[in-house]
């Protein structure tokens, strides 16, 4: 007796068949790798690429200056440390951006010329 | 095996029923290769959809008139070599850095001892050796169908046989003449 040979009767032997699933299993992970695989560019006509690749750049330009440019500051350093020393008159007459009624600047010029 | 290669224009064209016809026509010829080399069913069948999908990503590459069963054993021989070569490497690294490993070398219990040593020395040939003798042992194909199938000469498939039996017999002990 040939222990090789009769491995190969017994292999010979031995088959698995696929299940009765074994299609809808394939064709599951098929549609599952090519929705993974699908990106934006090929949701996107072909003809629209370059204008869609154009927009996108110009977007970005736009988000990258906006970084970039700081922005100009209402109240800087300065101002804040003269702030404590400035009597509330003088904050209104020199920070308030709205001009003041004329019965209020009137009041202010002399309350400015008593001092 | 009969073959519509009107089934792979269609699948070319992306038709979904096609997919479904070639999985059904030749499901059972993979699961049947795979068999042969894998011995656990989750085994065979996660290969059978790794070969499957392997087939439907490079469809674009098959010609129609090209033999599509042939292309087929290719690939699920491919795959299978692939995946014995990774297992091989699994086991080697275990066994020199792992804990030791007994209930692999394990074997059926209602196996003749002869039968159980002779398949874990079949199961321990390197793959290059070891598929080109399965198919032609167990599959029975011809030299040639092996050569065409591996991809290689057939002087190279007839060297690899010689070694694989040498060893095999080697290792178990049998006189080379009296295999058959």
């Amino acid at each position: 007796m040939n222990p090789l040979k009769d491995l190969f009767d017994d292999e010979r032997k031995r088959v698995f068949l696929p299940g009765p699933s074994f299609t809808e299993r394939v064709l599951a992970r098929l549609n599952e790798l090519r929705l993974r695989e699908t990106g934006i560019w090929d949701i996107v006509p072909g003809s629209t690429r370059p204008v869609f690749a154009v927009a996108l750049m110009l977007i970005l330009c736009f988000f990258i200056v906006q970084l970039m440019v700081p922005l100009v500051p209402q109240r800087g350093m300065i101002e804040a440390s003269l702030e404590a020393e400035q009597s509330p008159a003088e904050s209104f007459l020199y920070n308030e951006t709205e001009v003041p009624s004329r019965e209020v600047m009137e009041q202010l010029i002399a309350l400015e010329d008593q001092q | 095996m009969e073959f519509d290669r009107e089934l792979i224009v269609r699948a070319q064209a992306g038709d979904r029923s096609a997919y479904e016809t070639i999985v059904n026509q030749f499901s059972a010829m993979v699961f049947r290769l795979i068999s042969r080399f894998f011995r656990s069913r989750e085994d065979v069948e996660d290969l059978a959809q790794d070969v499957f999908l392997k087939v439907f990503a490079r469809i674009d590459q098959i010609r129609p008139d090209e033999n599509f069963p042939g292309w087929l054993s290719r690939v699920t021989i491919n795959t299978c070599y692939d995946e014995l070569r990774k297992t091989r490497r699994r086991k080697t690294a275990m066994e020199t850095y792992g804990p030791e490993l007994t209930a692999e070398k394990s074997v059926a219990p209602t196996e003749p001892e002869t039968l159980g040593k002779a398949r874990l020395a079949l199961q321990g040939l390197d793959p290059k050796l070891r598929i080109p003798l399965v198919l032609k042992e167990i599959e029975e194909l011809s030299v040639e169908e092996i050569a065409r199938t591996m991809g290689l000469t057939q002087t190279n498939v007839k060297v690899r046989l010689f070694r694989a039996r040498k060893k095999l017999a080697r290792i178990l002990g049998v006189d080379e003449g009296n295999k058959k």
